[in-house]
């Protein structure tokens, strides 16, 4: 009996929490899927029907024509632009990764009770605004900048003939961008460098690995998710990016994301031949996410 | 039985976002532009404000004094101002639902715009300070005998160069093009630089260029472009690569010439090939609800006051054929005694460019290359 009463109280017990649980789980997810349905999707979806001159920005007649992209597939200047974008951006976010992954392994693995202040220093950058922070670099980079200033007073260089190739070029484009998004590649290295079960250190020491061979064998491993992660972090963005080549990087360093710009407003309206770059680039973007996004799983490792 | 239940509502809960996610783009795509346009509506008609897309320095940002007599005259109708960053942007800005009552593209676009069907010709007895306007410039300012174009600011593009670095062979277009000045060249972001080029190569209608001028003039930019340390687009990003000694010749604007010779020894060259004019030109919007307040506003702009002031302040021109600047330097550089400074023989005067998409996307690929 007793048995019995505790089994319908159970059940009582269950009956509203189950209820709860079917309106707050489409809620929850809901407005999410939602918000990313109508401000990501949709958008894209106008996009891409200007890409076809469905819409135009033309009062005239218009149709479905695959012209634009036809014009674009067979265009040498846009997919150079687009190579030389993708060439930078690899680049740059390659040497971050390189720069960044000491650093994240000594904040994480240094035993140092300072790391999180330390972090925070790192990431204290972001409490200022991203287009100070580009300009800051034409105040060290220019002609009478802090760098060529530095040249003149030790007499490397005259006042006469600066290091004028600082600013205004490619270099100064990778340059910001790598300042800009270091912080962004070192912490998810450091998350998965400090999520790494230390006995698995322990375990290749006592097994004879020197410390060299536990870092390839056990560290880097299991840190690669974090890396690729880092890595996309980087890429992603600074293949699309506009801002920091408009400032800084003159006529070398005109991107694929400047053209898109110049589509759309500064240039004479072509927002047909914009949308096919910007749909392009997001194609790229998107099967590029997927073929590293398999990278992102855990690899086990395994002793020979 | 757990995980059935568990199919059937994970089933359900993809049904639901489906038909939410295609019910939201269903009414986002049917009714974008209308409801855009009612919320746009409602705000200009809510707030009675006059509406003015103009240029940087223009609006409140320094331009006050233009309007000045405008704002007595209607203090509850202040104007309110978008800002656009060229005759393109401000196409794309109107197309994509603005709605100003005026707005201020150059000569060169008069036609462009009168034949678009955005704009409505102005009614020149509105505006008192008609009858001083330059009359080459009004003319410039008409489409079929109607006066779509009110002219007001005007100046020169021509090449700005530092003195003490730069010693030209020639008083050309060329000298955008020299090989000495590798890296210390500023070309200016617009489909106007395939005209210069083809004013350079001789062609004699640069804003009509056949397919093989065209191409001849984009080659020669295309190969040029390796000199040049910066294409700018707006004077700030001009004058601090200009005053930082990044760069030494450019294409410039008288205003560029009278901010740079208050700290730098510079010369403002007239090329051989002439210089081409521009001249501002307030048009009308088809359809305003405010245009008494609208001619009222171009009434003030086109007083030789505010004339004189856009002369000492910015270093352009008026229409006013009254205003004077106080710098003599200025009315001689300007040749403002000159009724014709702005039209042949002293210079080429912007005008229409009928291929004007192919223009732009021919100056696009040599930014791209």
């Amino acid at each position: 009996m007793a048995i019995a009463d505790a089994g319908s109280s159970s059940q009582r017990a269950l009956r509203p929490r189950r209820l709860r649980l079917d309106l707050t789980t489409p809620t929850l997810l809901g407005l999410p899927l939602a918000w990313l349905g109508v401000f990501f999707l949709v958008p894209i979806a106008i996009v891409a029907a200007y890409s076809f001159d469905v819409y135009s920005l033309d009062p005239g007649p218009h149709g479905f024509t695959l012209t634009a992209w036809h014009d674009f597939l067979h265009s040498s200047v846009y997919l150079a632009l687009f190579w030389k974008s993708v060439k930078l951006s690899l680049t740059v976010s390659a040497i971050i990764v390189v720069l960044a992954y000491p650093l994240a392994y000594y904040l994480a693995l240094s035993g140092t009770k300072r790391k999180y202040i330390l972090l925070l220093l790192l990431i204290a950058p972001f409490l200022t605004s991203y287009l100070l922070r580009v300009l800051a670099w034409k105040v060290i980079l220019g002609n009478q900048g802090v760098v060529n200033t530095f040249l003149f007073w030790t007499g490397l260089r005259s006042p006469d003939h600066p290091l004028s190739q600082l600013l205004y070029s490619r270099f100064a484009v990778m340059l910001v961008l790598g300042y800009i998004w270091l912080p962004f590649v070192a912490l998810p290295i450091f998350v998965s460098l400090e999520s790494l079960d230390r006995r698995l250190l322990e375990a290749a020491s006592d097994l004879g690995a020197s410390r060299l061979q536990a870092f390839r064998r056990v560290t880097l491993p299991l840190s690669l998710p974090g890396v690729v992660a880092a890595f996309l972090f980087v890429f992603i963005p600074t293949l699309g990016e506009f801002v920091t080549p408009s400032l800084v990087g003159g006529t070398s360093g005109y991107l694929y994301g400047n053209q898109i710009v110049d589509l759309f407003g500064t240039g004479f309206p072509d927002w047909e031949t914009g949308s096919v770059l910007a749909i392009f680039l997001l194609g790229v973007v998107a099967v590029l996410t997927v073929v590293f996004a398999r990278f992102l799983q855990p690899r086990q490792v395994v002793a020979d | 039985m757990d995980k059935q239940e568990d199919m059937e509502r994970r089933l359900s809960r993809e049904q639901l976002l489906k038909v939410a996610a295609a019910a939201g783009g269903a009414s986002l795509l049917g009714g974008r532009v209308d409801a855009a346009h009612a919320a746009l509506d409602w705000l200009n008609a809510d707030s009675g404000r006059l509406q003015v897309l103009d240029w940087a320095g223009y609006g409140n940002d320094g331009g006050q004094a233009m309007f000045a007599q405008y704002v007595k005259a209607h203090p509850k109708n202040k104007p309110q101002f978008t800002y656009m960053g060229n005759e393109s942007d401000a196409l794309a800005k109107i197309h994509a639902g603005l709605k100003p009552d005026l707005f201020r593209p150059y000569v060169g676009w008069v036609k462009y715009f009168a034949k678009s069907g955005l704009v409505q010709p102005w009614d020149p007895k509105q505006i008192s300070n008609f009858k001083h306007l330059n009359p080459f410039m009004v003319k410039a300012g008409q489409y079929k005998g109607k006066q779509y174009g009110i002219p007001d600011d005007w100046g020169f593009d021509a090449i700005l160069y530092r003195s003490d670095k730069v010693h030209p062979k020639a008083r050309s277009w060329g000298l955008l093009f020299d090989e000495r000045y590798k890296g210390r060249i500023a070309w200016f972001d617009d489909l106007n630089m395939l005209t210069i080029a083809g004013l350079y190569l001789g062609f004699d209608k640069p804003w009509r260029q056949t397919d093989a001028q065209l191409k001849k003039s984009q080659k020669l930019l295309k190969s040029k472009k390796h000199l040049v340390r910066l294409i700018w687009s707006s004077e700030t990003n001009l004058w601090e690569a200009f005053g930082s000694g990044e760069v030494w010749i450019a294409y410039a604007w008288p205003n560029d010439w009278v901010q740079m010779k208050k700290k730098l020894k510079v010369v403002y060259m007239r090329p051989r090939e002439k210089p081409v004019a521009w001249v501002g030109m307030f048009m009308l919007l088809k359809g305003t609800k405010r245009p008494h307040l609208a001619h009222a506003y171009v009434n003030a702009w086109s007083a030789a006051r505010s004339g004189k002031w856009l002369e000492d302040n910015y270093g352009y021109g008026h229409a006013n054929t009254l205003a004077r600047p106080s710098s003599s330097d200025l009315l001689k550089a300007l040749r403002l005694t000159d009724p014709r400074a702005v039209t042949e023989p002293n210079a080429h005067l912007d005008r229409d460019i009928p291929r004007r998409a192919l223009y732009a996307r021919m100056w696009e690929e040599v930014k791209a290359s």
